[in-house]
């Protein structure tokens, strides 16, 4: 069992907060995906929790050990690195082989294991050559056996990805994820790259400004974004925020006097949490909107992007909000168009303008 | 007692640090550091310190055994440094001590000693001469170097690469052997013994070094800047004083700086090639004797009038310290 | 990375502007820098070696007369000459080593950051600013054996039976090579704060996670300099070593003020016999060209290597 749990851990410098105390449950064997902006305190997360920062406050557990104050060599971790780390005047083999020798393993030992993961890892054709005679990706590759060799109880690595090219990194992607299945070991990783963790993490944490905004599954922050921030963050585009007047079951927007029916299951929980007049914040995803001649919304075009098969319409609410509607990519829109368009009642989400956080529809029973 | 790994430290962490370094082991290991570096810093500047106590003894506390690290500081080393005196005999001496008339520190001081000040001595014109040679030659090799180091640095030029070895090549050598012929060449032209011989000997003796010091600043200036100034009309010239010279500012001082310090430190040219007029500081200071031998208080009060600009130097240039003496070989 | 290499263009507009040309510009920023070096380095050179090959002597009212090789082969033949290469040999192992030694150790101890630390550094780099003559100066009053400090910090309270460094005795017998050890010992002060500042470069260039893994591979300290420290800094190391050396043997200043080359010819290093040849006593110009010749090729030597070297890791870098 590889459980990690953080306990109110933070990270001050100084006065400064980097991290704001948090608490974190990871089940043994899942891929978490520490997600957000830089400085946002997810590598710094990372970090404590391999013992290569200090904590301020709070405790870190691995498998029901208090950890907090081991040395990083003693966690029973691997780290995986940006920039990858490989010691430069050892051979692609002697860097894999390292740990294993660090920890006095026996020769049969070390050759078995190194032969087991250089396997995994398709690298037999490098093993001679020092790092700096190899690509990016080859690098990477030899630091995930290096990793891989020391069957730790849990990865940490931080945006190993972040140096490789665009082209590379999907199928480095696909390459990690692959060896987490099959290695059924816990992972923690971390990225800025809100695809990587949709398309990696079995759950997500999503950070900014120190502290975790939510966490969930790729389903649930996307479907279910719980504030503002987190509804921005994730899908490319991010959803879809007009800002209007909630009054009597209605939502006024600005702009061009778009009024919207609040639908039915919302209706009740508007009525309890906003006064009348208050500012209300719709959220939708781009495919959550359909074009109608119809529709009950209208927004005017600004642009329109070819996106292969489909092709995103921006539109204009008012002057300082643009929506992006997902469509079918034959259709012409010109500039300035008026188009009318519908939001799929079970995907409209509602926040509070103030707090940002989102509203939760009650449960019908 | 629980150990560090169980407890943590005693205060919250609260900056960037690895766990094991605020293991109490690790704080050992830094709080040895620091003593030994303060105990090796101290040690370094032991010297530096003797000149400078030197430079405040009377004749009498620097020659006595033990040496001292307390006495009556005194201006007599400045005194013999800077003035040329004779010694009174001593029916001289009393009569002066009865008369003394109207007479100023220096005076007094010279009195004290049992002497009498005849004038300002060769080392005040010393001194001058190394003043007008040193400036005079920095501001030559700094102008020189800084257009042949434009030009090395953003021109294609045939044989670049050994053009600068061959500049960088002249600073190898060691000045013994340029010094014999340059002495014959002087003769002829009758330089020796003359500032503007020096002046031109120190230009070169510097040029070298600024064109490496200087081209590697330039290089640094991101050439964009005056493309587009290009773009815009101006000529290179113009590009040159209008945009390059501001961004190089900084390199130009430091490049000064690092030439006047060579050339106010020359001794061996200096010594060979001057006797009289054009002599410097440096050779005079080694040669300054005193009754029974060299007199040390003057000899520490020359060396500490060379030391102070250089220390206020180096703190300003500690940035720039590493390229200066490595003729731009190595960035910090 | 510099920004050098394109060649430039004007973009030709309609209106011919009358400015220099770009290859007018080159050869008036370059030449009289150039001129001045050839007319007062290269020249110099040549006539050096003609004169290595006469018996000219800048006192005496005579022409300069032909003798071909006989300068040359009396310096190799000089045993004194000999003597004179190997003290100087002897001076820039000893002294290049030490600095090599002790600047490494300092960079060691200063590497991480502390209150203060940088004042200290400024402070050890002091004495490679000082004129070297004065140094020398400043040292041998320090050496004195009756009212110097360095015996006295060193814990001799006793004049008589405290070594005299600069005559090479101690309590009266004679301690061959203790004036040329004195003598490294000043240029160690002088110079090792330079391999300090040269080494701390390179030491601070380390990525702070080559280190990071190796805390999580619980790698031993020797690893860690063996590995990842010590590579990285070793083309410095080479620079300090190479540039050291060549000044060694150029080394003229540092000696003149403390010993004049004594006691007898202990301190003799080959720069300062060159002058004594050719500036003082008989002037014997010739001569002292000849011998100004061959330190040149030794230098030349070991210049090459450095400037090559410098080179090959500008490429590189």
């Amino acid at each position: 069992m590889s459980t990690i749990e953080l306990r109110q851990v933070e990270k001050k410098f100084g006065d400064l907060h980097a991290v704001k105390p948090l608490d974190l449950t990871i089940q043994d064997g899942e891929f978490i995906v520490l997600l957000g902006p830089s400085g946002c305190g997810k590598t710094t997360t990372l970090r404590m929790i391999s013992g290569l920062e200090t904590v301020s406050g709070g405790t870190i557990w691995l498998n029901g050990r208090n950890v907090t104050w081991l040395h990083p060599s003693e966690r029973d971790i691997a780290f995986v690195f940006q920039f990858y780390a490989l010691y430069p005047h050892l051979t692609a083999w002697k860097n894999i082989a390292f740990p294993l020798q660090a920890q006095g393993e026996s020769r049969e030992t070390v050759e078995k294991r190194v032969d087991e993961v250089v396997k995994l890892l398709q690298i037999e054709h490098v093993l001679k050559a020092h790092p700096g005679q190899l690509s990016g990706g080859d690098q990477q590759r030899v630091a995930l056996a290096r990793a891989l060799v020391r069957r730790p109880a849990a990865f940490l690595m931080d945006e190993p990805l972040g140096a490789l090219d665009a082209d590379f990194r999907e199928s480095m992607r696909s390459e990690i994820k692959r060896l987490h299945v099959l290695q059924h070991a816990t992972t923690v990783y971390v990225t800025h790259d809100q695809i990587e963790a949709m398309a990696m993490g079995d759950r997500i944490v999503v950070m900014s400004e120190a502290a975790i905004q939510q966490i969930g599954t790729p389903a649930e922050v996307y479907n279910d974004p719980s504030n503002l921030f987190v509804a921005r963050f994730i899908g490319s585009p991010g959803m879809n925020l007009i800002t209007g007047e909630y009054a009597d079951g209605v939502v006024q927007m600005a702009g061009l006097d778009n009024r919207y029916a609040v639908p039915q299951e919302w209706q009740s929980v508007l009525k309890k949490r906003l006064d009348s007049g208050s500012e209300i914040v719709i959220g939708f995803r781009p495919e959550s909107a359909q074009i109608n001649d119809r529709g009950e919304l209208v927004g005017k075009v600004y642009a329109s992007e070819m996106q292969g098969s489909s092709a995103v319409l921006h539109l204009t609410i008012n002057e300082n909000e643009i929506i992006h509607i997902r469509t079918d990519r034959l259709i012409p829109y010109p500039i300035d168009t008026l188009v009318h368009f519908d939001i799929n009642p079970q995907m409209i989400r509602f926040f509070d303008a103030k707090t940002e956080a989102a509203f939760k529809p009650e449960v019908s029973q | 007692m629980a150990s560090f790994e169980e407890t943590g430290p005693r205060t919250p962490v609260v900056e960037p640090t690895r766990v094991d370094k605020v293991h109490p082991r690790a704080k050992w290991g830094k709080s040895i550091r620091v003593i030994l570096t303060v105990i090796v810093t101290f040690i370094m500047i032991i010297p530096v310190l003797v000149m400078i106590m030197t430079a405040f003894k009377s004749r009498a506390n620097i020659v006595t055994p033990p040496p001292k690290v307390l006495f009556h500081p005194t201006l007599e080393g400045f005194l013999y440094l800077f003035t040329d005196r004779s010694v009174l005999s001593p029916s001289n001496l009393e009569a002066e001590r009865a008369n003394p008339g109207d007479l100023n520190y220096w005076q007094k001081l010279a009195l004290s000693v049992g002497q009498k000040i005849n004038g300002p001595s060769d080392y005040v014109g010393r001194l001058k001469n190394s003043v007008i040679i040193a400036g005079t030659s920095t501001v030559l090799s700094v102008i020189l170097g800084l257009f042949a180091a434009y030009a090395f640095s953003r021109f294609k030029i045939a044989g670049k690469d050994d053009l600068l070895f061959f500049i960088l090549s002249t600073r190898m050598l060691p000045g013994v052997v340029v010094t014999i012929p340059l002495f014959l060449l002087y003769k002829q032209l009758g330089w020796n013994d003359t500032h503007i011989g020096m002046v031109i000997l120190y230009t070169v003796f510097n040029l070298s070094f600024s064109v490496w010091l200087l081209k590697g600043f330039i290089d640094e200036i991101p050439i964009e800047y005056e493309e587009a100034a290009l773009v815009d009309g101006y000529t290179r010239l113009q590009a040159f004083f209008r945009i390059v010279l501001p961004q190089a500012v900084n390199g130009i001082a430091a490049t000064t700086v690092f030439c006047l310090i060579f050339a106010w430190n020359e001794y061996a040219f200096a010594l060979m090639l001057t006797s009289e007029k054009a002599r410097t500081a440096p050779p005079s200071i080694a040669t300054m004797l005193g009754s029974g031998g060299l007199e040390w208080s003057a000899i520490a009060a020359g060396s500490l009038g060379f030391l102070i600009p250089v220390a206020i130097v180096t703190f300003v240039l500690r940035d720039y310290l590493l390229r200066g003496v490595t003729f731009g070989a190595v960035r910090k | 990375m510099s920004a050098s290499e394109s060649e430039f263009k004007s973009p030709s507009t309609k209106v011919r502007q009358r400015h220099l040309s770009n290859s007018a510009i080159v050869n008036l920023f370059i030449w009289p820098t150039l001129l001045l070096l050839i007319m007062m380095n290269v020249f110099p050179l040549f006539y050096s070696l003609y004169l290595g090959f006469t018996n000219y002597s800048a006192i005496a009212q005579k022409a300069p007369v032909w003798v071909a090789f006989q300068n040359f082969s009396n310096i190799l033949n000089d045993k004194n000459l000999w003597q004179y290469f190997a003290t100087t040999g002897r001076y820039a192992l000893m002294s290049v080593s030490l600095q090599v030694l002790v600047g490494f150790g300092l960079a060691m101890l200063v590497r991480e950051k502390f209150k203060g630390g940088g004042i200290l550094t400024t402070l050890i780099l002091i004495p490679m600013m000082i004129s070297p003559v004065v140094v020398g100066l400043f040292w041998k009053l320090m050496y004195n054996p009756t009212f110097g400090f360095f015996n006295a910090l060193l814990g001799f309270s006793d004049p008589s039976r405290s070594p005299d460094w600069l005559a090479s005795r101690l309590a009266g017998q004679p301690v061959p090579g203790l004036a040329l050890f004195a003598v490294v010992i000043v240029d160690v002060w002088m110079w090792a704060p330079f391999v300090m500042l040269l080494v701390l470069s390179g030491l601070k260039a380390i990525p702070d996670y080559l280190y990071e893994a190796a805390a999580v591979d619980r790698a031993s300290s020797w690893f860690q300099f063996w590995r990842i420290t010590l590579p990285q800094v070793a083309p410095l190391l080479l620079i300090a070593v190479l540039f050291r050396t060549i000044e060694a043997f150029k080394s003229f200043d540092l000696v003149m003020g403390m010993t004049g080359g004594g006691p007898g010819v202990q301190t003799e290093l080959i720069s300062v016999d060159l002058y004594r040849i050719a500036f003082l006593g008989q002037f014997r110009t010739g001569m002292g060209s000849a011998l100004a010749y061959i330190i040149l090729i030794i230098i030349i030597a070991i210049s090459n290597l450095y400037i090559k070297y410098l080179n090959q890791s500008k490429g590189e870098g």
